[in-house]
């Protein structure tokens, strides 16, 4: 009885210095990272927030610029542009992304590597780099796409192809176009980590591989889905590249304040009014943010697997 | 049976191949042709490879070789910049996940607030960081920014989170070695996968930023190459109606600038291509029995 | 062919200057001539087509304190106007660092447009009248005579519509359109500028005029809702086979548009004065550009920045033919003189345009001021957009007369009607 106690006396003495421990560990290898995180991260964010909050000198006025910006005559239509286009685009995402790295998937090959690379080539194109090939791609007249413009969009001008009703499929064309590539390559890395015995051991049990591709893999990387669903959200609402690209691609046909960022951009950089442009990223934020919470409690991103 | 849903697959992936690749074929095709020719000549057409001599020489001397410079420097910010990251991203991702320190939580959160938030509203108070730091107009201005990369952290916090078998990591702590040792000899060698994506990634996000070095590079000998290839775009007489009346002493006409573009996207895919070999399959295979 | 012998300059010190790629010739043909002043030279795109660049580099230097270039060079005509105005307050007086006997040789509509809150605040590099673009070569094969009014132009297009479908006689899907056709009718979409006041209406009979003038011209495809640069124009209108009969349009698409974009042989383009409308009213015309040269007012060595924008504006190389072209028509009298002289011998055209080009650069019509907002966008998004829907432009004016108020008061103005 007494051996028992003793010991457990000093199981507790071991355990409480495990605990102390534990406050700790793990510590020293975020503390490289966070410098960068305040400077360039917390910091700057803090600003952000308190323009959003503030005039140009400082003072405090609680919702005005919210109000303001809102009702701004380009307000309405931008955020309906980017609602519209993040509907269409990353439903299109996850589906085409999760189903294209499930193929690539399931059987290794050098087919697959070619594929992966070919997926991505148009990933390295970014910005003023792809106004020129979009100017070309969208203009029936010298597309190499020229059959589906003309029959799917109905267009024979390029005039016609970037009309406005089309700019919300033509941009989500275009976003997944440049970054699919990026995404399989992340999500096919990720079914990587998944532990070839499992596999082995259902296709042993007569598993096909679209049911081991659905109820074997598909679960395995929940996590990096519900990630890639939140940067995608967030990113697809706050679209800004392919509206500017088309933009300058077509001398201004398409507006430089389509999207609710480019509004932003245009408030900062055009007008020197950051307070106001500040609210509208806060709106945009507070979108992303509410997808993010949404995502993340329901897939337990932050919670530590077993 | 078998046999029509593999070739199916191939189908799929190659309908999709064909999506993504098309434009790049006709970018590629591009410099081949005269200006003229990209319009009337049917997409696919090849020209000559007498013009992309000619495009190459235009390029090179607009601005007494600044195409060169910018593609160095670009080189010398993205590769500086993803050092950084890989030394501190990747260990930061691995202490999310199995640190259990307090404030783990708050880490995770705030990295995934800072990566919601619009990029276009950072830029300012970057912007006045750096110019209390004395640093505009210094190469640092943007390779410190470019140091900061959650993306990066987050692909290796969910990769150690999911991936890692804690067992692995349990009998390593419990063998006595510490937790340095742990993550240098385990943890680190299974992680190349990962390390492979974060540093691809990373790479690519700064060889691609624009507003970024625009805003606080003061010499146009400093640009990166996307702000390079933006001022091209603009002395292409066709995209900048205002260039009209010098595009000709410029000589910078689509093709050229589809050289530029082309020449441009080498480097990240030639990044790419490396990365791609880490991503082998079964490369935990054998770390946990049973 | 020599350059007007310029004054020994005893300019000095470091002067940084922004130029765009087309301007790094002179840039460079300076700091050779002028050995004793150590440049900074900053090429950049220009801050063309309603980019921000320029808008975005001016906040951050005035909020770092720092930075500012002495001499920027823009492509946009109307960047002088905010540059000179809060929040960003740039521009330099430079009436009062160059003498009036250089400045007063630019036509006065120029010098106007440079001036903003009663000062001198830039120097346009070139000037860009429009004026009517002829195939000399089509329009004698079809055995047309070139229109002198807005009412015989209109007239042609009926005709070649019929006799020969498929030519054109002007377009109207660019996004300086309106500048086009609307500044030089004297229609009021943006007069009467003074401080943060505009007057806009698109209501007025000059506007309206000129839209039911245009209407059956857009219909009929003899003035089609496309643009010059995109590709499908160039397919459909250019080449060796091209179908441009007529082009109202700005000096500077001379050789660089019909020749470089639209690849149209050599022998057929010359140009003639602009249209009158009727032939009572006088003669008057739109602009589309000029690149403004500022001056900052933040510059320690005003001295050399000044020498060096007089040097580039009245010296630097007026040869059209040379390497090294100084692109577009020159403000500075004596200069545009030579320059259009050079002109005159480019055998790319099949007549001398420069008579043309130099009337028009005096019949601009004065009662079309800049702001500080880009209204071309507001055309193609309002205009061309519903033109190509297949809408009238009659019946598109009263939502781009608002549009543009909506842009205007977006941008601090007060706009009046009337």
């Amino acid at each position: 009885m007494q051996a028992t106690r003793k010991r457990g006396l000093h199981a507790g003495g071991a355990q409480r210095k495990r605990d102390q421990g534990a406050a700790w560990r793990g510590l020293p290898f975020v503390l490289p990272y966070l410098p960068f995180l305040i400077l360039f991260g917390i910091l700057p964010a803090i600003y952000a927030l308190s323009l959003a909050f503030t005039t140009s000198k400082g003072k405090f006025i609680g919702l005005k610029n919210f109000t303001k910006t809102a009702n701004d005559y380009r307000f309405g239509p931008a955020f309906e542009h980017v609602f519209l286009y993040t509907s269409v685009w990353l439903i299109s995402l996850i589906v085409f992304v999760v189903g294209l790295a499930l193929m690539l998937h399931s059987r290794a090959s050098k087919a697959t590597s070619t594929f992966r690379f070919l997926y991505y080539i148009p990933g390295a194109l970014a910005g003023a780099a792809s106004v020129l090939v979009w100017l070309f791609m969208l203009d029936p007249a010298v597309s190499p796409a020229r059959f589906l413009l003309e029959h799917v969009f109905g267009s024979t001008l390029f005039v016609q192809a970037i009309a406005p009703g089309h700019l919300p499929f033509i941009f989500a064309m275009i976003a997944f176009w440049t970054g699919a590539g990026g995404w399989i390559v992340v999500l096919y890395g990720a079914l990587n980590t998944i532990p070839p015995d499992l596999e082995e051991a259902a296709r042993i049990d007569g598993a096909g591989a679209w049911t081991i591709a659905l109820r074997l893999k598909l679960p395995m990387i929940r996590k990096w889905i519900a990630y890639m669903g939140i940067l995608s959200f967030a990113t697809g609402t706050q679209l800004f590249v392919e509206p500017q690209l088309v933009n300058q691609a077509s001398l201004g046909f398409v507006p430089d304040t389509w999207s609710a960022n480019q509004l932003a951009y245009q408030l900062a950089f055009r007008y020197g009014k950051f307070n106001e442009a500040a609210a509208v990223s806060v709106d945009l934020l507070l979108i992303g943010l509410i997808a993010a919470v949404l995502i993340v409690t329901r897939t337990g991103l932050f919670r530590k697997e077993d | 049976m078998r046999l029509t849903s593999r070739s199916l697959r191939f189908v799929i992936l190659a309908l999709f191949a064909v999506f993504f690749v098309v434009p790049m074929i006709w970018l590629f095709l591009a410099p081949t042709k005269s200006d003229g020719a990209l319009v009337t000549s049917n997409p696919f057409a090849f020209g000559s490879f007498h013009h992309i001599a000619q495009a190459w020489d235009h390029i090179d001397a607009y601005s007494s070789h600044l195409y060169r410079r910018w593609i160095s420097n670009s080189l010398l910010y993205a590769g500086s910049a993803t050092a950084i990251v890989l030394a501190t991203a990747v260990p930061a991702g691995y202490g999310l996940a199995f640190g259990t320190f307090r404030g783990r939580k708050l880490v995770l959160t705030v990295t995934l607030i800072v990566m919601i938030m619009p990029a276009s509203a950072l830029v300012l108070p970057i912007f006045l960081e750096l110019n209390s730091l004395k640093l505009i107009g210094n190469v640092l201005s943007v390779i410190l920014p470019f140091a900061f990369y959650p993306f990066g952290v987050y692909i290796a916090y969910i990769y150690y989170s999911t991936s890692m078998p804690r067992d692995v990591l349990d009998a390593a702590r419990i063998d006595g070695c510490g937790e340095w040792v742990t993550f240098r000899h385990i943890a680190l060698p299974l992680a190349k996968p990962v390390i492979a994506l974060v540093l691809f990634f990373s790479f690519v996000a700064d060889w691609n930023n624009f507003f970024l070095p625009f805003a606080v590079l003061a010499k146009s000998t400093q640009y990166p190459i996307q702000v390079g290839l933006s001022d091209l775009l603009s002395s292409t007489p066709s995209f900048n109606p205002a260039a009209g009346g010098g595009g000709q002493s410029v000589n910078i006409f689509r093709p050229e600038l589809a050289l530029a573009t082309l020449l441009a996207i080498v480097p990240v895919l030639a990044v790419f291509m490396v990365s791609q070999r880490a991503l082998v399959r079964g490369l935990l295979g054998g770390g946990v029995k049973g | 062919m020599s350059s007007p012998a310029a004054p020994t300059s005893t300019a000095s010190g470091n002067l940084t200057v922004w130029v765009d790629a087309v301007r790094l010739p002179d840039a460079k043909a300076y700091q050779a001539a002028h050995p004793n002043v150590k440049m900074t030279i900053v090429t950049f795109d220009g801050d063309g087509n309603g980019a921000t660049g320029l808008q975005t580099k001016i906040q951050l230097w005035n909020k770092a304190g720092s930075g500012w270039p002495d001499v920027i060079f823009s492509e946009q005509v109307n960047d002088p106007v905010w540059m000179a105005q809060q929040p960003f307050d740039f521009a330099a007086d430079m009436g009062s660092l160059i003498s009036k006997d250089i400045t007063s040789q630019w036509p006065a509509t120029s010098l106007g447009q440079c001036t903003v809150g009663g000062k001198l605040v830039c120097l346009q590099d070139n000037l860009a009248p429009n004026v009517l673009w002829v195939n000399q070569k089509l329009m004698t094969q079809f055995g047309y005579t070139v229109p002198k009014t807005w009412q015989d132009w209109q007239a042609l297009g009926q005709k070649v519509a019929t006799e020969h479908p498929g030519y054109i006689i002007g377009n109207s899907g660019d996004s300086y359109g309106a500048w086009t056709y609307f500044w030089g009718n004297q229609c009021p979409l943006e007069s009467n500028v003074s401080g943060t006041k505009v007057t806009i209406n698109a209501a007025d009979t000059h506007c309206t005029e000129m839209a039911t003038l245009l209407d059956p011209l857009i219909k009929n495809g003899t003035a089609p809702p496309l643009g010059i640069f995109s590709p499908d124009f160039a397919k459909k209108y250019g080449g060796a086979t091209d179908k441009v009969l007529l082009m109202p349009g700005p000096a500077w698409y001379a050789q660089d548009v019909f020749g470089g974009t639209l690849h149209i042989p050599a022998g057929e383009m010359t140009a003639t004065t602009p249209l009158q409308w009727g032939t009572d009213s006088p003669i008057t015309t739109g602009q589309i550009g000029g690149g403004p040269w500022i001056i900052s007012k933040h510059s320690a060595n005003t001295a050399a920045a000044a020498d060096f924008v007089q040097w580039s504006t009245t010296s630097f190389n007026p040869d059209p033919t040379s390497k090294d072209a100084r692109p577009g028509l020159p403000g500075y009298a004596p200069l545009q003189a030579l320059w259009l002289a050079g002109l005159a011998k480019n055998p790319y055209f099949a007549a001398d345009p420069s008579p043309a080009l130099k009337a028009a650069a005096g019949l601009i019509w004065q009662g079309w001021q800049l702001v500080t907002y880009p209204d071309q966008p507001v055309w193609t998004n309002t205009v061309v957009t519903g033109l190509v829907a297949g809408k009238t432009l009659t019946s598109l004016m009263p939502a781009f007369g608002k549009a543009l108020g909506q842009a205007a008061k977006a941008a601090g103005y007060t706009v009046a009607t009337s």
